[in-house]
């Protein structure tokens, strides 16, 4: 009797607790999902007589070669990283660099830097040594924008790795570059997947950069959408190309994780 | 397998000396043992020889072969790590092959030698299994198949068992040394538990700030210690400061007598211990025998005392007495430590062997207790 009438109370105190706080978890979930509701309206929306969905027939017509682009561009530009950030990450950890710290700061740069002024120092530093008239250009401008958002995982991952792993490798026989194939890569394959998640979804949904640096005749899927607002405002067909986007980033999250490597490449930890 | 040697190996980090004109030669099969306190230079010293670590100074031959500039691959060794390091994303067989399969080894070849390498190690059936679902005694196990997989000349172990608990270490400890011995591969082995040294060494290589102190079998080291370091590091001893003031008797009967802590004792000569030298005097816990009152018969020395303090420890008891005002151990075990935990006030004790070990400008600097 004593014990439960003791209890009641902190029991009580523990369920209002409960609910408020999942009464947060909730009012924050609404608040961040709502603007993602009303540009899904918005894209549904009916003009001139024709239904909503067909706004969607767009996407893969006169948008579709937006879309390309934007998986051209993504692709390479995440390769470039790859090829820069796997060996860049591996000297700054593994070797005694002088000033690595500075060194690690200063290549953190393009993230500090709002993009418009990256596209504006880009063209100024670039446009008199070559004509920024094709497409490795903006895939350069892209990787230099990304690129600290592979290396800082990578680097992260690198450090998280004994070196004992190497040295036993090196022991048993292996050349360094075994060593860094079959087991150092496979062992920060979650940091090399973070990587490349992060700077695909900052590289396909960026067009300030793109503004700047892209040929006149290379239009991406987010600068399509920014073009279209500029002019049109936001007609429902744009809103539909928005969507998309939308969902192929939030698709290629879900299926890095479930698809991609091996079980260590996969970023298991994160979802 | 290989006759190592290391010629006058030096290592230094910028000012701290990690290693000091270490020389060691080791035979065909011998099993040595690095043993020395923490710092003193046990690793460094080991992965010089795997070629982890280059020397500033110095050579390493394996037979005939000076292995210096080699890297670690190319010299064809085995090296179980304080952990066992296996690759967390390799299968238990995936990791025993490694070496194998890093040389381009055909598959049925990895194969064969990783089942026999399993059974060897007592772990058939687990080649499946991810390191993660083994125990760390397991692991550590694999990981000594792992190396023994690609049959190295030298193998070599840095505190591989620290990191278990004791059982597992006393048992682990043998099943090395049986691999050892049927596998007849030369190894050097680093530890700072004594026990584990004395129980699997051919011999002992006592270290200590960088350099060896005494290189010696067992019962050498234990015995005769040629300094207070090896005298105080190994097992417990009670030192005293002391000067030879004179010798007597003659032949097998000759006595070195030291006047050492405001007692006259009389020890064993030691050669190149004279008249007239500053010396270490070192009497073992063990060696001191609690006597009957009135009886001194059989013993060089007899010296009256008081019992301050008994310390009953199981197999043995340990009493602390002080002579002359100075404190000694007295270790005493079998059935008259059971009389001995009930008494206090005086005794006399009576022992023999004592080391003399002299002060020379270089030695560490005496006990105070
Ligand atoms: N990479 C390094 N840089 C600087 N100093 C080092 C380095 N490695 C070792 N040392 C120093 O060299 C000395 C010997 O180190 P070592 O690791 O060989 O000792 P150890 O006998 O193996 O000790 P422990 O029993 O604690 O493992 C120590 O003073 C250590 O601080
Ligand atoms: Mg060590």
């Amino acid at each position: 009797m004593t014990a439960m009438t003791l209890h009641r109370p902190r029991l009580k105190a523990r369920r209002l607790t409960d609910i408020l706080s999942h009464g947060y978890i909730w009012f924050c979930l609404v608040l961040f999902v709502l603007p993602f509701v009303a540009l899904l309206t918005q894209s549904l929306g009916e003009r001139g007589g024709t239904s909503g969905i067909d706004n969607y027939a767009d996407v893969f017509g006169s948008f579709g070669d937006n879309l390309l682009w934007s998986f051209k561009i993504s692709g390479l530009a995440l390769l470039v990283d790859l090829a820069v950030c796997l060996p860049a990450a591996y000297a700054l950890v593994r070797y005694p660099v002088p000033g690595k710290r500075v060194i690690f700061s200063l290549l953190q740069l393009p993230l500090y830097v709002p993009g418009a002024v990256i596209g504006l120092s880009l063209l100024m530093t670039y446009t008199f040594v070559y004509p920024i008239e094709f497409m490795w250009g903006l895939v350069l401008a892209m990787s230099v924008g990304s690129f600290p958002l592979m290396l800082t995982p990578i680097v992260v991952a690198l450090k998280d790795l004994p070196l004992v792993f190497e040295e036993a490798a090196e022991c048993l026989g292996a050349t360094k570059w075994q060593a860094y194939r079959k087991i150092v890569f496979p062992l920060i394959g979650p940091g090399v997947s973070a990587g490349l998640l992060l700077c695909f979804i900052i590289v396909f949904n960026e067009y300030l950069v793109t503004l700047f640096v892209a040929p006149p005749d290379l239009e991406t899927a987010p600068l399509r959408v920014f073009n279209l607002v500029r002019t049109n405002g936001l007609a429902p067909s744009t809103a539909a190309l928005a969507v998309t986007m939308q969902l192929i980033s939030f698709v290629a999250v879900l299926a890095f994780f479930r698809l991609f490597g091996t079980r260590h490449f996969k970023g298991t930890y994160i979802l | 397998m290989a006759i190592v040697h290391l010629v006058s190996v030096s290592k230094r980090y910028g000012a701290t000396v990690a290693v000091e004109d270490f020389s060691l030669d080791i035979a065909d099969g011998e099993f040595v043992t690095l043993l020395g306190p923490s710092g003193c230079g046990k690793t460094t010293t080991l992965r010089i020889v795997a070629g982890l670590v280059e020397p500033t100074s110095g050579r390493i031959r394996f037979d005939d072969q000076d292995v210096t500039d080699l890297p670690p691959r190319k010299r064809n060794i085995g090296f179980v790590f304080q952990t066992p390091a296996l690759f967390p994303h390799l299968s238990v067989a995936d990791n025993i092959g490694f070496g194998l399969s890093v040389k381009k080894a055909r598959k049925d070849q990895i194969a064969a030698r990783v089942d026999e390498m399993l059974t060897m190690v007592g772990l058939s059936g687990y080649g499946a299994r991810l390191p993660a679902q083994l125990s760390g005694g397991q692991q550590q196990r694999i990981a000594l198949a792992r190396v023994l997989a690609t049959d190295p000349r030298v193998l070599l172990f840095d505190e591989p068992l620290s990191a278990l608990d004791k059982n597992l270490r006393d048992s682990l400890k043998y099943s090395i040394l049986d691999l050892q011995r049927r596998t007849r591969k030369t190894a050097i082995y680093v530890t700072h538990d004594q026990s584990e040294a004395f129980a699997i060494s051919d011999r002992i290589v006592v270290m200590n700030a960088g350099h060896a102190e005494q290189i010696g079998t067992q019962t050498d080291i234990y015995l005769h210690p040629q300094t207070p370091f090896v005298a105080e590091f190994i097992g417990a001893n009670n030192g005293l400061p002391g000067k030879v003031t004179g010798t007597d008797g003659s032949g097998d009967d000759e006595r070195s007598v030291v006047s050492a802590g405001g007692l006259t004792l009389r020890a064993r000569p030691r050669a190149g211990v004279g008249p007239g030298d500053e010396v270490l005097v070192y009497l073992r816990p063990e060696n001191l025998v609690v006597l009957p009152d009135g009886d001194g018969a059989g013993y060089d020395n007899v010296v009256d005392g008081t019992i301050e303090r008994v310390i009953f420890e199981g197999p043995t008891a340990q009493l602390r007495v002080d002579v002359a005002g100075r404190e000694l151990r007295v270790d005493v075990s079998g059935g008259r430590r059971l009389e001995l935990i009930q008494r206090h006030g005086r005794v006399r004790l009576g022992f023999n062997d004592l080391t003399l070990i002299p002060v020379t400008a270089a030695a560490a600097p005496p006990p105070t207790s």
